[in-house]
């Protein structure tokens, strides 16, 4: 009887611990204006982009209204196509595009595509990564060997140049570019997961584990990668800035699938001969993907200081 | 390493060579000029007609004799050579960069170390988090707006928008190593070396924001873990002024990870040059390898990225080697 109840009682305790653990870190959190404003942000973003079709009519925004959008009296009128971009003004907050689209419209029709294709490839990429290096760092042995030595190689490579090559030869589609920036991503992981699972495996309470007769699996699964989990969630956050970075500049320079789509590299690429011209074209986007970044890091960076006790002064 | 640079090359290849794009693999080889038996016997001297595996052999050995195959887009130049002459303006580009990560990193990760938790620190914890927030095509054309455009039309002195010297300078001093900085300084000429430092601004700057922001944080994380370490304690009680512990005690040992960290990102900016090269019109190699991308031509892209991972793979050496060094507590 005594057994139980005592084992009742440590488990409460115990998750009583995790809730004021927990509780500590969401006032930490609170205490760092940095990540209070970093959240806000991306809260915002992330309803932004939910809500962006109602804001904007995508149908409205894609229609090039030729009475409307061109602005005659631009003086930059006389160089081609990019001649139906107006600057900022009354009709249009930000001004228009290339193509004489309301240029706020299309940020905000753009930004719902840039951070799910963010999130999936970090989403993707901490799968893999996880699955891969918690395996390697628990079998060990030479299958550990041989991840090490192919992440080895992929850390060699001018993370670009790959992506680079990959979107060349696959075309130019949105899912190509994805697995090309994938492609550039996962071997991170796996070196951040083997090497916290390397670190707890030695602890005690694994030994505890399979001296009790648990399956090695579930120590793995149950006890284990959850232990290791929080660097690596840290890292996710910090690489959906790094991601959004990376795809629109994938996109920047020429592998959109059409000059048309909205997407924020591909926005602030339509202004890439006009820069002094027609500033506006690559200040806002640009701008955009820069307080995107941002927001996701900032959580990121309170997030690590908040996980790493060593860093909490 | 071997193994490496020998994955890298087996990615590369596979990936240029491997599947159907708007270039035939052998396309770089040949010229207008060839008739078709010319063209099928280079076909066959390079096994073109072969399976991948043995393509990848016949390359290999090329390569081991010193042939890296042709640039057509560079007029049929010899690959290597196309490589040689651009890599110079890479390399001082990317040393450039690496000055001024280090001249405002390493300050800047100090400041906000000894200013731990005050306005200061969160302004550099901003500065840092923008640099690695920032795309760098962005930050980039806006320097180039900024500092060449409207400083031009205000009347200022302007930074130029691109290129490695002014038009009529080129050429006037001989071609030692390539870099136009150092060449203007053996050559005596002060007047060249100071063009190409005026041009190697901008890009340099661009380039080095986005890396600062990481050392910065680096150096404030091991400043603060040397900080709280019992001879520091042992100094400040000694009744040695503050800035003697800072400088002279702490600094020393907090900069390590820094130093040997700086050896990365020389390789880091290496290869991220791509994008800087490509909006400055920087005649290096990475400008040039995503015009060898759009041109297919798998021959420098292979060079290209053995050329960057040989660097990183070595700078990697080094830091191991360096951190020994330093710290001697470490044993490998």
């Amino acid at each position: 009887m005594g057994d139980r109840s005592d084992r009742k009682d440590a488990r409460q305790s115990e998750t009583q611990a995790r809730i004021a653990e927990l509780k500590y870190g969401l006032y930490l959190m609170r205490q760092n204006p940095l990540v209070l404003g970093g959240s806000i942000l991306v809260v915002f973003f992330i309803i932004l982009s939910a809500t962006a079709t109602l804001i904007v009519s995508p149908e409205k925004t894609y229609t090039f209204d030729f009475s409307q959008s061109y602005c005659w009296s631009n003086p930059i009128i006389s160089w081609g196509p990019q001649g139906a971009a107006c600057p900022a003004g009354t009709n249009y907050i930000l001004g228009t595009d290339g193509f004489g689209r309301d240029l706020l419209g299309m940020m905000i029709l753009a930004i719902p595509l840039d951070i799910t294709i963010a999130i999936v490839i970090v989403a993707a990429a901490t799968a893999f990564g996880v699955s891969l290096g918690a395996i390697a760092g628990w079998v060990g042995g030479k299958f550990d060997e041989a991840v090490l030595r192919i992440t080895d190689i992929f850390f060699a490579f001018p993370g670009l140049v790959l992506a680079l090559v990959f979107a060349a030869l696959f075309g130019r589609t949105i899912d190509t570019l994805t697995i090309a920036v994938l492609l550039v991503w996962w071997p991170t992981y796996v070196r951040l997961t083997r090497g916290q699972v390397l670190v707890e495996k030695e602890k005690t309470y694994v030994e505890a584990l399979r001296a009790i007769g648990v399956s090695p699996v579930r120590i793995l699964l149950v006890h284990v990668i959850p232990n290791s989990i929080y660097p690596i969630l840290v890292n996710s956050t910090l690489d959906i800035g790094g991601v959004i970075l990376t795809f629109s500049a994938l996109m920047f320079l020429g592998f959109s699938p059409s000059p048309a789509l909205p997407e924020l590299g591909n926005l602030a690429s339509d202004g890439i001969g006009h820069v002094f011209t027609a500033p506006w074209l690559i200040i806002f986007p640009g701008l955009t993907i820069l307080l995107i970044a941002i927001s996701f890091n900032l959580i990121g960076d309170g997030l690590r200081d908040v996980l790493d006790p060593r860093l909490r002064r | 390493m071997i193994f490496v640079l020998f994955g890298v090359s087996v990615i590369v290849f596979y990936l240029a060579r491997g599947f159907p794009s708007a270039f035939s693999p052998w396309a770089q080889y040949i010229t207008f000029r060839m008739k078709p038996s010319q063209i099928d016997a280079i076909i066959k001297q390079h096994g073109f007609d072969k399976p991948l595996y043995i393509q990848y052999w016949y390359w290999l050995q090329d390569v081991f004799h010193g042939d890296w195959g042709f640039s057509n887009w560079a007029n049929g130049l010899p690959t290597f050579e196309v490589f040689a002459s651009r890599f110079p303006y890479t390399v001082e580009l990317t040393i450039a960069a690496t000055i001024l990560v280090m001249a405002i990193g390493i300050p800047l990760g100090i400041l906000s170390a000894l200013k731990n938790n005050t306005a200061a620190d969160h302004a550099a914890r901003i500065i840092a988090l923008t640099g690695y927030s920032t795309p760098v095509y962005w930050f980039a054309y806006i320097l180039q707006l900024v500092f060449f455009y409207y400083f031009y039309m205000w009347g200022l002195p302007n930074l130029p928008s691109g290129g490695v010297i002014t038009q009529g300078l080129a050429g006037t001093v001989p071609t030692v190593t390539g870099m136009p900085i150092l060449d203007g300084l053996i050559a005596g000429n002060l007047r060249y070396t100071g063009d190409a430092l005026w041009h190697v601004i901008l890009p340099a700057f661009s380039l080095a924001f986005i890396s600062l922001g990481y050392l910065a944080r680096i150096v404030r994380a091991s400043m603060l873990e040397v900080l709280r370490q019992d001879y520091i304690i042992m100094a400040r009680s000694k009744g040695l002024s503050e800035r003697t512990v800072v400088y002279r005690h702490a600094l020393r040992n907090a900069l390590i990870p820094a130093l040997t960290l700086t050896g990365l990102f020389f390789a880091g900016l290496l290869g991220g040059a791509i994008i800087t090269e490509t909006v400055f019109s920087w005649p290096g190699v990475g400008s040039v390898s995503l015009r060898a991308v759009f041109q297919g031509d798998s021959n420098f892209l292979l060079l290209f990225s053995l050329v960057t991972a040989f660097i990183i793979v070595v700078s990697n050496l080094v830091v191991d080697v360096m951190y020994a060094f330093l710290d001697p507590r470490i044993k490998y």
